[in-house]
């Protein structure tokens, strides 16, 4: 009992030092930065190096680990942040995870992929406490992150910089009428919480013993479930998130096995947003400020094709790969409509009723399994799957994501990554249903005519003309009523309540469209690739999705398409970079989230 | 401005002419390449991961592949034609893996493929290859159904059959209580499961069993449990950084004293480089040793550690040895697709640096000789006994 707990409460304070800069920069900036797991990557590596090429002791090593990741996070907030200052806070979020894409791919190029021993510079095993064997770097990494919660928080309300830091936070226009230099606010922030991040890659990767370039992904995501867990922006909230979280972990690992903590991770994260909704230590703002999507749509308009210029796309959509491309490039076609099918889900719930979800993974994964499970075992034809597909994935949707009606902004957005991460290790854990880990093999390809559509440009063609279908339902969808009123909801929540529009219904109803819409694309997926299993679902699909409807510009149906296209087609477009492939990848989504935060189908008006 | 409906007449006439038009592309039979040209380099395809989490492995991957590759070509290559390996990064995802190899299938130069990294990637491209009669050379495939996917899925890596066995009969040489800990991939389930299988049958005594995440950093909870159930030997089903981890880890729980039996999929100079002190006195089962006596072990072990300046692993060895045998194979036949399977299929005596001369089962994997039991004994693998 006791040592297992003591486990939790050590590894829970590596959680609790990354949930502090998360929450930091949050409170400033109102960013969730997605490259924060990146910088304690690179916190880790750069550590590695001081430590074991160069020789440095250990105060040396955290003060040059200082220095590099607080650089870090100032060409962070400097390149990704700041220039989308205006833009809506989803676009400044896409444009953190491009930069972990180039952090993560960068520091390996560099470091090399491979796992190496992190140094142990402080002793681990000479404390003992209930068979536990324990060590001075245990004590010191529980006291470095309490220390540093003391210290910021005195710093936050005693120091001129600090007093500025928390006015930012609250209210950043006020600030700025008061003579606040946001600019340099925003920048000592960054710093301040990338010097943390770097600080715990030191510290973890002396308690992990091991590290690698991709390390921060795996610490990263349970570092997010801390701070929301403590409430976003709270410091007290990022230590006790952190902490309970390990403990948590820690006792559920202990009585179900290693491989259910994340599972365990993300049901405690949605079972406390569920019960407070601002997590354990937030304030509940009275109103959210902003909107995630909101200032989008006052600003830009999408353009808009003529009718023969759709026909003509459509025509040529079915022809061009029939007569002028090889197999390969069809097969890159297929998964280009597959992804804009899931794109277009979220085109209804984020474009059209402005809930941004980070999850919609969880929608496509229940419809691929569903209909996997149902042709294999049961033999049911692909045809009986694919609506069936659909409706459990739109009302599993609805009940995973109901918790989450009384959430506002970034917290919804969490919560939908739960939902996400939550759904994909389920479907590792729940062995009896899924097969687990070992997937679903040799699902049959669906028949036509009785012929089997398994060749590329078959399955094109079948996945092409559901593809349509989806897309003349979505745009049709928009200009109906239903449409008009999640416009309202989105636009503005209590305006939309005070008008007696039930808001939580017509979320529901969103949820439950897109839903069907990704369980259809999931059950397509399946058939495509003949095999699935869990991995195939993770976090990259859920932020793949999303990245391609801001591209395509949010309230465009046709930018959906138009964003797979691009994103999908890009990375196989680059192979002949070999290692330096997703390094490009991450610089040139970068640029585009910079260059056209607006989307590609969206025009600014003048 | 066309109407609504002549839309609707137009796409579906355009539909319909695209069908007519590629109706010979449609139907899933095989997907014949033009014929493999006769002349300039000869080209293998290989599907790996070079980026994401299992980077590593593709880089070990082309330390042994380069050595081959020099020694090929140095030799004046495969009857008078370089060879010449196609890269292609998947990250070993499925969703990559099947592009890539749909890639090779269209590109008539490829002759044979080599890879996926995990079992999951490769099996998922496999009908792919079959379709174009490519051979899928899946060497670290360890997944007892991968050669099953079709005639032309052709593997060297041991299976978990033939594997988990002798995993099973090594911990309990080392202790009578068996705690067992197999990472909760397709692979570690799988061989868990033979284990377990072969355990019950020879009456071994399992006091702990757990999967465990193959990315987790911290295996502390986990460990307790072994250790409360009073285990005495401690099995951790994992690749070498996995391994380590639990092997270092177990000693801050203080399982100081209990014994620790290993797959080959952990033997590499890495699992010592990462777990250290703490991996004194492990044992491990390998194919591949750089200890073997044979003249050819010898002599790849004196090459790669003049050129790479550390012992090679079982990853390293078995894609040198990969390369080799499809070089042998592109020699032994017509120089087509077709005539790599054959040779593959009717060699009798295919050399081999992993098991002398050998010929491929019926079932298109390789007899496996028993393995061979390692302990780390001053930092270093050394034979059981020596």
């Amino acid at each position: 009992m006791l040592d297992t707990a003591l486990a939790g409460l050590v590894n829970g304070s590596s959680y609790a030092l990354l949930a502090l800069g998360l929450s930091l920069i949050f409170g400033v900036a109102n960013v969730i930065n997605f490259a924060h797991a990146s910088v304690f990557a690179v916190g880790a590596m750069s550590g590695w190096w001081f430590a074991v090429d160069l020789g440095w002791p250990l105060w040396a090593v955290v003060l040059g680990v200082a220095v590099v990741t607080g650089l870090l996070g100032l060409v962070i907030n400097v390149v990704a942040v700041t220039p989308l200052a205006k833009a809506p806070p989803i676009a400044a979020l896409l444009s953190t995870f491009a930069v972990s894409v180039v952090v993560d791919n960068g520091a390996q190029l560099v470091f090399g992929p491979e796992t190496r021993r992190f140094p142990a510079l402080l002793a681990t095993d000479n404390l003992g406490l209930g068979g536990l064997r324990f060590g001075t770097l245990d004590v010191t990494i529980l006291v470095v992150a309490v220390g540093l919660m003391l210290l910021l928080g005195w710093f936050l309300r005693s120091s001129r910089y600090g007093r500025a830091i928390r006015a930012v936070a609250q209210d950043r226009d006020a600030a700025a009428q008061m003579g606040i230099p946001l600019a340099r606010v925003q920048n000592l922030a960054f710093v301040v919480a990338s010097v943390l991040g770097g600080v715990a890659g030191v510290l973890g990767g002396m308690y992990l013993n091991n590290i690698s370039p991709t390390v921060g992904s795996t610490v990263g995501m349970s570092a997010f479930a801390a701070a929301t867990l403590g409430g976003l922006g709270s410091l007290p909230g990022a230590v006790a998130g952190g902490l309970l979280l390990g403990v948590v972990e820690a006792f559920g690992v202990s009585w179900w096995g290693g491989n259910a903590r994340t599972l365990i991770t993300f049901a405690v994260l949605l079972i406390v947003l569920w019960v407070r909704p601002s997590g354990l230590f937030g304030k509940r703002a009275p109103l959210a400020a902003e909107p995630m999507t909101g200032t989008f749509f006052g600003a830009a308009r999408t353009i808009q094709l003529r009718p023969w210029q759709v026909a003509v796309a459509a025509v040529a959509a079915y022809v061009v790969p029939a007569v002028a491309l090889d197999d390969y490039t069809v097969q890159i076609g297929v998964q280009v409509v597959v992804y804009a099918i899931l794109a277009l889900s979220l085109t209804l719930v984020s474009g059209q009723a402005g809930q941004i979800s980070l999850g919609q993974a969880a929608p496509l994964a229940i419809g691929a399994y569903t209909s996997a499970l149902l042709t294999t075992s049961t033999g049911l034809d692909f045809w009986l799957s694919l609506p069936i597909a659909g409706v459990v994935a739109a009302v599993l949707s609805v009940v995973l994501v109901s918790p989450s009606w009384r959430l506002r902004g970034h917290y919804v957005s969490i919560a939908t990554l739960a939902t996400g991460l939550l759904v994909a290790a389920a479907a590792v854990n729940f062995d009896w249903l899924t097969n687990g880990p070992s997937g679903v093999a040799a699902i049959p390809p669906p028949t036509l005519f009785g012929a089997p559509v398994s060749a590329p440009l078959a399955v094109y063609f079948l996945d092409l003309t559901i593809l349509l279908v989806v897309l003349l339902l979505v745009v049709r969808l928009r200009r109906s009523t239903l449409g008009r009123i999640w416009s309202a909801v989105r636009e503005d929540e209590v305006a939309a309540r005070s008008s007696g529009i039930a808001v939580a219904d017509y979320k529901s109803l969103a949820f439950g469209i897109g839903g069907f819409v990704a369980g259809i694309g999931g059950a397509l997926f399946a058939q495509q690739y003949s095999y699935i299993d869990p991995s195939v679902f993770g976090i990259s699909v859920s932020l793949l999705a999303l990245t391609i409807v801001v591209l395509g510009g949010l309230n465009s149906p046709l930018g959906a398409v138009v964003g797979a296209i691009v994103l999908v087609g890009l990375p196989e477009a680059l192979r002949m970079l070999q290692e330096t492939r997703m390094l490009a990848y991450g610089v040139l989504l970068l640029a585009v989230v910079l260059l056209r935060p607006q989307g590609l189908m969206g025009k600014v008006a003048r | 401005m066309i109407s609504r409906r002549g839309l609707f007449v137009a796409a579906a006439g355009a539909g319909a002419t695209a069908v007519l038009a590629s109706c010979g592309r449609l139907s899933g039979e095989q997907t014949t390449a033009a014929a493999a040209p006769a002349e300039g380099p000869i080209f293998f395809g290989v599907s790996a991961p070079l980026s994401g989490s299992s980077a590593e492995y593709g880089k070990i991957w082309r330390t042994g592949f380069d050595l081959a590759l020099d020694e090929i070509n140095g030799a004046g290559g495969v009857k008078g034609r370089k060879v010449e390996l196609l890269w292609e990064d998947t990250q070993s995802d499925q969703k990559q893996s099947v592009p890539v190899a749909q890639k090779f299938a269209g590109d008539s130069r490829v002759l044979a493929e080599l890879g996926d990294f995990a079992s999951p990637a490769s099996m998922a491209a496999s009908p792919v290859y079959e379709k174009a009669h490519l051979v899928q050379f899946g060497f670290t495939n360890s997944h007892p159904d991968f050669t099953k996917g079709g005639e032309y899925m052709w593997s060297t890596s041991t299976t978990q059959q033939d594997h988990a066995p002798e995993l099973a009969e090594l911990a309990n040489s080392l202790g009578k209580k068996h705690a067992v800990y197999y990472i909760n991939t397709d692979w570690g389930k799988t061989t868990w499961k033979l284990y377990e299988e072969h355990a019950k049958k020879a009456g071994f005594q399992i006091v702990h069993s757990e999967a465990v995440q193959a990315d987790g950093a911290d295996f502390r909870p986990s460990l307790i449990k072994g250790r409360d159930a009073g285990a005495d030997v401690l099995v951790f089903i994992a690749y070498y950084q996995a391994a380590a981890l639990l092997t270092q880890q177990a000693k801050n729980v203080g399982l100081t004293q209990t014994k620790i039996a290993l797959p080959s999929s952990a033997y590499s100079p890495q699992y010592l480089a990462l777990g250290g002190e703490a991996t004194e006195g492990a044992q491990v089962i390998v194919r591949f040793h750089p200890g073997d006596p044979r003249p050819e072990v010898r002599d790849f072990v004196k090459k790669y550690q003049d050129r790479y300046g550390k012992q090679p692993d079982d990853f390293g060895a078995g894609a040198y040895d990969a390369l080799k045998i499809l070089a042998w194979a592109v020699g032994q036949s017509d120089g087509t697709r077709e005539g790599v399977r054959k040779a593959l299929a009717e060699g009798k005596d295919i050399p081999s640096l992993l098991y002398g001369p050998f010929a491929f089962r019926e079932d298109r994997r390789v007899k496996v000789p028993p393995s061979t039991r390692l302990v780390v004994k001053g930092g270093a693998f050394t034979l059981v006994g020596a």
